[in-house]
C-alpha cells in the first residue's frame, strides 16, 4: 500500500481488511489504459473510448533506460501495472517522502524502506543477544565441568527454561531501538523547513517496459535526451518515432552517451534487447506483472497481481536457444545462458529460489535461423512471430520425503 | 542525465569509461542520496577500466562506528573475473581488507556483495 500520500483515513486503514480494500482501490487498474464503464452501446459495440494517460519519458543512453520525471506520470505507471522502479527506492519512488520523514522525525507512516531497515536492525540485535547467550552458556558449561566434573546442558537453566533466545519468543528491548536522531533545536528546524527539498528521484523504466508501453499499449511517448530550440526559442525535446525507438533500443548495448537511431547493421535475431523483450512481452500479455529478478539470481520475477499483494511465485530464467548453431558461432553478442548450464549452477539457482518459496521456470526462447528467415523482417516488431517461447518448470525431487 | 546534480562530479569518468557509466551513475546516486554515505570521493581504477567510489558508511550499530568502504560498480550484462577483482584490490591504496561490488540492473535494482581477500569468518 502506498504510504506516500497519507490520507486522512489513517485511523480506519490500520485494520488489515480496510488496508486490503485500500490497496485494491489504489491498484485497481492492471494497465495504464482504463476502459470506462459502458454507458451507451450501439449494435453491441461500445461507444466510449478507452482513457489513455499519454505519459512521457526521456531516453537515457548511458543507463539504457527511460526516465519518467513527471511525478504524476510516475505514480500512474506504478499504480496501473507496476511499471518501472524509483531509482532511489525499493519499488515505487518514495525518496522524497523518506527525506521529508527524516526531517520531521515523526516516524508516522513509514515507507517500506524504513520498515525493512527497522526489521533488520531488530534482527541484528536478536542475533547479537543470541550469540552472547550461547557464548555465556558455553562458558558456564566449561567452568562447571572443570570445577565439578559434571556435564550440564548448556542451553537449559536449572529450572528447565531456555537461556538462549529463540526467534519466536525474543522481543526487542527499548535499548535496541537506535536513537540515531538527536533532538534538533527549534531555530534550525524552522530554517530547514522553509527550503523545500528538490526531488532528485525519477521512475526508471527498463527498455523492455518502455517498449511494451510504447508499442503494445501505446500510452507512452519517449523523448530524445537533447533539447531542441524551436523558432519560438522554446526548448523542447523531440519525441522518437516508433522506428527510431525500435532501432535505438536494439543499439542500446553499444556503450554511448548519445542514442543511435539508425538500424543496426547487420540486423541480428539474437540482439539482447529482442530476446529479453520477447520473454517480457510473452508474460506481460498473459497478465503477469513482470519485474527484474536480480535479487534472486534470475532474469524475471512473475507476480500474479503485483508486488504489493503477494510475493512473486515464479522466477524466470531466460535461456536463448539458437535454431542454427552457426548463428551462435558468428554472433557478436555473448548472450547469457546461451551455453548449457553446469549442474552446480542450476542447483544453486534452484536452491536460492526454493528457499524463498519461488518456483524456478526455465524459459527457452528459440532464435530463428538466418538461413531460414531473412533478417529483413527485423525492420519491424513483426519479426516476433518467428520466435517461440517454451517453459520448463524445475523442482527438486527428494524421493525419501516426497512420498505423500 | 546532464541536469542531474551528480552529473558534474562524474562527467569526466562517465566520458572516460562509457561502458560502465550507467552503473557508476546509479551506484553513486544510491550511496549519496539513498544510503546517505558521507565523505564520498570517486576514484579512477584504470586496471579495472572503471571508477570506484569510496566513502564513509553510516551504520546503525552502536558498537561499531562508521567505516570507510570502497564500492566498485559493475553492470549485470558484464562478465567479470577474479583477476579483475584482484586488480581492484591492488589498485586501491591503502590496500583494503574488503571491497563491495555493486551489481546494477537496468531497472535500477542494485545488489551489493562484500568481497574479502581469502576466507573470512562472519562476525556473528
Amino acid at each position: 500500500m502506498s504510504l506516500i500520500n497519507h490520507t486522512s483515513r489513517s485511523k480506519a486503514s490500520s485494520k488489515p481488511s480496510s488496508r486490503r480494500t485500500e490497496t485494491a482501490r489504489v491498484y485497481a487498474h492492471p494497465i495504464p489504459i482504463i476502459f470506462p464503464e459502458l454507458t451507451c452501446k450501439f449494435l453491441g459495440l461500445s461507444l466510449t473510448r478507452p482513457l489513455n494517460p499519454h505519459c512521457t519519458a526521456l531516453f537515457d543512453p548511458l543507463t539504457r533506460s527511460a526516465w519518467v520525471s513527471n511525478s504524476g506520470d510516475a505514480t500512474l505507471l506504478w499504480q496501473r501495472g507496476f511499471f518501472g522502479k524509483g531509482d532511489l527506492s525499493r519499488s515505487e519512488p518514495s525518496w522524497l517522502a523518506r527525506q521529508i520523514n527524516a526531517r520531521k522525525m515523526k516516524g508516522k507512516g513509514l515507507t517500506s524502506e524504513e520498515i525493512t531497515a527497522k526489521r533488520r536492525a531488530e534482527r541484528k540485535q536478536f542475533k547479537l543477544d543470541r550469540a552472547k547467550a550461547i557464548a555465556a552458556a558455553a562458558a558456564e558449561a566449561e567452568t562447571a565441568f572443570n570445577e565439578q566434573g559434571r556435564v550440564i546442558a548448556p542451553g537449559i537453566a536449572p529450572d528447565g527454561t531456555r537461556i538462549i533466545p529463540s526467534a519466536a519468543t525474543w522481543k526487542p528491548t527499548s535499548a535496541s531501538v537506535p536513537s540515531d536522531q538527536s533532538p534538533i533545536d527549534v531555530a534550525p528546524d524552522e530554517k530547514e523547513e522553509i527550503e523545500p527539498i528538490q526531488d532528485l528521484e525519477h521512475l526508471q523504466l527498463s527498455l523492455q517496459e518502455a517498449f511494451f508501453l510504447v508499442w503494445a499499449l501505446d500510452c507512452l511517448t519517449i523523448l530524445h535526451p537533447e533539447t531542441v530550440f524551436h523558432l519560438i526559442v522554446f526548448p523542447q525535446n523531440v519525441s522518437f518515432t516508433l522506428a527510431e525507438i525500435w532501432n535505438t533500443f536494439q543499439n542500446a548495448h553499444i556503450p554511448s552517451s548519445v542514442p543511435q537511431p539508425n538500424a543496426p547493421s547487420p540486423p541480428r535475431f539474437d540482439n539482447p534487447f529482442l530476446v529479453s523483450y520477447i520473454a517480457y512481452h510473452h508474460y506481460r500479455s498473459l497478465g503477469w506483472v513482470v519485474k527484474s529478478g536480480i535479487k534472486f539470481c534470475v532474469d524475471y520475477l512473475l507476480y500474479k497481481r503485483g508486488p504489493v499483494f503477494q510475493h512473486a511465485e515464479f522466477a524466470i530464467v531466460v535461456i536463448p536457444v539458437y535454431e542454427d548453431p552457426e548463428d551462435q558461432a558468428n554472433s557478436p553478442f555473448k548472450l547469457q545462458n546461451a551455453e548449457p548450464f553446469t549442474w552446480s549452477w542450476l542447483s544453486t539457482i534452484n536452491r536460492v529460489n526454493s528457499q524463498v518459496q519461488k518456483t524456478l521456470v526455465l524459459s527457452y526462447i528459440t532464435i530463428p535461423a538466418e538461413s531460414r528467415v531473412s533478417p529483413k523482417v527485423l525492420s519491424s516488431p513483426a519479426c516476433f512471430a518467428h520466435y517461440s517461447v517454451r517453459e520448463v518448470v524445475l523442482r527438486r525431487f527428494i524421493p525419501a520425503r516426497m512420498r505423500d | 542525465m546532464q541536469n542531474h546534480p551528480s552529473y558534474p562530479v562524474l562527467s569526466q569518468l562517465l566520458a572516460k569509461y562509457p561502458a560502465t557509466g550507467g552503473a557508476l551513475f546509479q551506484v553513486y546516486n544510491d550511496l549519496t542520496l539513498a544510503q546517505r554515505w558521507t565523505e564520498v570521493e570517486v576514484l579512477d581504477l584504470p586496471a579495472c577500466k572503471r571508477a570506484a567510489i569510496k566513502g564513509q558508511r553510516p551504520t546503525p550499530d552502536t558498537d561499531r562506528g562508521p567505516s570507510i568502504c570502497v564500492v566498485v560498480p559493475c553492470s549485470l550484462s558484464e562478465s567479470i573475473s577474479t583477476s579483475w577483482l584482484r586488480a581492484a584490490f591492488t589498485s586501491l591504496d591503502p590496500l583494503p581488507s574488503e571491497i563491495y561490488v555493486a551489481i546494477t540492473s537496468e531497472d535500477t535494482s542494485t545488489v551489493y556483495y562484500k568481497i574479502s581477500q581469502g576466507v573470512v569468518k562472519p562476525p556473528v
